[in-house]
């Protein structure tokens, strides 16, 4: 056998094989601006900042059954929307954490109660919490369409209403959010959203009051899609997540508006993976990741908002808060007086009618 | 002398070895070297594409593991008579009870995504009854009637549509998933029917998709046509400048050009602009023509354009000039010359370039995912989405293997039609 082809089948060799686990422990979050302002808000702060490998991976849960079932557990702790956060708990692709002492808040305030604060009371078991994120609706001021007279949106019922603010619509190509809106927007009181989808006529209900702007709705997919939309004048109003929209504002010296009132808020959570190769090292993190100084601290560089409402105390208290030096709270999607007017989106029913509504949306979309 | 020499035998190499058994050593061990060298690749494909595939087509039939978890109940449940009780026996609430109670957390976690799917709201009905026995068996409740108890733990346990839906799971191996592709399901009886009517959306999306493919590739050999008789036609120094022109979006990533096209083709965008410019649109009448159908076919179309030109140009490169002087030279017309001399030497290009066009086409994600919008999203979305998100990789395999066997069948149908030898890449 020659030298060459024996470099080569080494070299076959080694790419199969898994890259052995290091002492390091793998935190796997959506990418970009996000993770970005992980690696700063709990990476640099940890104790040692140089043990916590920080990769980006393109959501779901996919990829996560895929390591479990197969026994190769690459990952140990991953980045994941509330209701796979609950499917990955039941399904034991994550590890129960409840045995596990999470730090309370500054006044001793335990994490339970402090996201209750904040009006979450389920925790998926094998998480723990990371911030809140919105759809939110928004229009940009200074593109303001002569058709409205005026007018400014106000509330989610403005932005289902065509005849006094016509114009287009952005709106994601799945179902989460705008079904709660679209009930809001029919005269649903925000707390009451998932009782009345608990019913068939509930969901018609909502996707009845999607019919009224069907014809006018262009479909985004990408996140950072409906600022484009908005900006070029495409559409008058969209909905984006609002850290998309809140870098835009404080980064790109962009003046979109929020409509805050009915939007919809998500939980995050960061998940331990069932086998992974630094179990405790990957919890001591995750304690500290879900501090509430650490939730404080992540606010200096994204405006997501921290689950925690003493994360929220921290911040409102040490104004300017936000790493450029100007106020932050004001683009924040959860200070108190705003989750009063907002549906906190509930996971556990996305994850028990999730596939059927997404399964409706699409046809409703295609028709 | 002679009559010594009628078997080969006789033949000896220098050292004494009959000479047939010699060359045979050394033919053997060129065969072993030769399977050595192709041992890796050969490897390579079976655990990378040949294990996969079954593995795949295992899943989509397999219903085992929630069978593993309800074994009791589902047993108790075919004793169930129907039409005689509205809802199930005791024996089935007991078996269920217990199972639920003394059951492994993970396996029923696991069989709870298979449920959810067959009725939305088993999940959390499961999961709240579950914690509920739990504390029953904890405390040592004394039960009369399992049948009420679960009703009072959670008033589901008497909605008969629940009980129905639990006919899609009875059986270990099963269609159901390749029905739940089609829009159908089984009924309390397990017959076939329809899914209920605005859940359906899988038939449309797999003829969208079978339509979208097809004219992707009518388009492409429409447009590449035309584009590889130049290329193959013209002088050297030209042709090659023109293949850059082919080559170039070729090498460019598929994101870049699909963002291009966005932009293109969005209301405010390139193309919109020019005609609201010259005044063939009005400024209001702008033509909505990406995020929807429209968008996924022009997209598509440009971006799998050199996979049909590169294949009809190395197939007319080929092609002797001469042929056609010599049908002109024999009267016919440059149209019926090139109908009925040309046009039959492209097929094996247009074979191999449509083929592969289709092939690409049937299976695309990303691009639709991106320019779709409302209604240009092909099956891949689909796949896609319970993929990462509900995790019900049983109608994924299912999807998959319904999509491998459209492929197979059309290869099947052009080796009948074209014949497979007359593919040709180059």
């Amino acid at each position: 056998m020659s030298k060459f082809f024996k470099t080569i089948m080494a070299f076959a060799f080694l790419s199969v094989l898994p890259f052995s686990a290091s002492a390091e422990v793998t935190f796997v979050s959506w990418g970009g601006a996000y993770t970005e302002s992980q690696i700063k808000a709990y990476g640099d702060t940890y104790s040692d900042p140089d043990s916590i490998i920080f990769e980006p991976y393109n959501g779901g849960l996919g990829e996560v059954r895929a390591q479990v079932e197969s026994g190769n557990v690459a990952w140990d702790i991953v980045d994941v929307l509330p209701s796979e956060a609950i499917i990955g708990c039941d399904e034991g692709l994550f590890e129960d954490l409840s045995d596990v002492e999470w730090s309370p808040a500054p006044d001793g305030t335990s994490m339970e109660d402090d996201l209750a604060a904040s009006g979450v009371t389920i925790m998926p078991p094998c998480c723990a919490p990371q911030i809140f994120w919105t759809y939110v609706a928004f229009y940009d001021p200074d593109n303001f369409p002569g058709n409205w007279s005026g007018a400014k949106p106000t509330g989610i019922a403005d932005f289902f209403d065509v005849q006094n603010f016509p114009g287009k619509r952005g709106v994601h190509t799945w179902a989460n959010a705008i079904v709660e809106m679209a009930l809001v927007a029919d005269g649903v009181a925000v707390t009451d959203v998932y009782d009345v989808l608990e019913t068939s006529e509930g969901v018609d209900r909502a996707f009845a009051k999607l019919d009224t702007i069907k014809d006018h709705i262009v479909h985004w997919s990408a996140g950072s899609k409906p600022l484009e939309l908005v900006k070029s004048g495409e559409v008058v109003m969209s909905l984006a997540y609002n850290g998309r929209i809140g870098a835009a504002n404080m980064s790109e010296g962009e003046n979109f508006e929020y409509i805050w009132e009915g939007q919809v808020i998500e939980q995050e959570y960061i998940c331990l993976m069932n086998g992974a190769p630094n179990r405790d090292a990957a919890i001591d993190f995750m304690i500290h990741a879900s501090s509430s100084e650490s939730q404080a601290e992540q606010a200096k560089y994204i405006t997501y908002g921290p689950m925690r409402a003493s994360g929220i105390d921290i911040i409102a208290a040490g104004e300017p808060w936000f790493h450029t030096g100007v106020d932050v709270l004001s683009q924040m999607p959860n200070t108190p007086e705003k989750i009063a007017i907002s549906v906190i989106g509930d996971p556990t029913w996305w994850a028990d009618n999730g596939s059927e509504i997404s399964e409706r949306y699409g046809a409703w979309m295609g028709n | 002398m002679e009559a010594n020499i009628s078997t080969a035998e006789q033949i000896l190499t220098t050292d004494g070895i009959p000479l047939k058994d010699s060359l045979k050593k050394t033919e053997r061990r060129n065969k072993i070297k030769a399977f050595l060298l192709v041992f890796p690749l050969l490897l390579f494909i079976i655990v990378t594409f040949i294990v996969p595939i079954f593995d795949m087509l295992g899943r989509s039939i397999d219903d085992s593991q929630i069978n593993t978890v309800y074994p009791k109940t589902f047993e108790e449940y075919k004793k169930w008579d129907k039409d005689a009780e509205e809802l199930p026996p005791e024996e089935v609430y007991k078996a269920i009870y217990y199972e639920l109670g003394e059951g492994d957390k993970i396996q029923i976690g696991r069989a709870l995504t298979r449920m959810n799917y067959s009725k939305s709201g088993w999940k959390s009905l499961i999961k709240k009854t579950q914690r509920q026995i739990k504390k029953d068996l904890k405390a040592e409740v004394v039960i009369a009637s399992y049948k009420e108890r679960l009703i009072e733990i959670n008033e589901k346990w008497a909605d008969r549509t629940y009980w129905y839906a639990m006919t899609q799971m009875l059986n270990e191996r099963t269609p159901i998933y390749y029905w739940n592709a089609l829009d159908r399901t089984y009924d309390a009886e397990m017959n076939v029917v329809m899914q209920s009517e605005e859940r359906r959306i899988y038939i449309k999306t797999w003829i969208k998709t079978f339509k979208v493919s097809v004219y992707v590739t009518f388009f492409c050999l429409l447009l590449g046509f035309p584009v590889a008789h130049l290329l193959a036609n013209l002088p050297l120094r030209y042709s090659n400048l023109l293949m850059i022109f082919v080559l170039l979006p070729f090498w460019t990533s598929l994101l870049v050009r699909t963002t291009a096209w966005i932009v293109m083709l969005q209301q405010n965008g390139v193309i919109n602009g020019v005609l609201v410019w010259l005044g063939v649109l009005s400024d209001d009448g702008r033509i909505q023509m990406v995020y929807n159908e429209t968008g996924t076919l022009i997209a598509m179309t440009q971006i799998l354009l050199p996979f049909m030109i590169l294949p009809l140009y190395s197939v007319m490169k080929v092609i002797p000039p001469s042929h056609l002087r010599a049908a002109a030279n024999l009267g016919a017309k440059p149209f019926t010359a090139f109908v009925r001399v040309y046009l039959p030497q492209t097929v094996p290009g247009m074979s191999a370039g449509g083929l592969l066009v289709f092939v690409l086409a049937i299976g695309y994600f990303i691009t639709p995912e991106l320019v779709g919008g409302k209604d240009g999203q092909l099956i891949g979305h689909w796949i896609a989405y319970h993929l990462k998100t509900t995790l019900n990789w049983g109608l994924c395999a299912a999807m998959g293997a319904i999509l491998l066997g459209i492929m197979l069948i059309l290869y099947w149908l052009y080796n009948k039609i074209v014949g497979i030898e007359n593919i040709k890449l180059g």
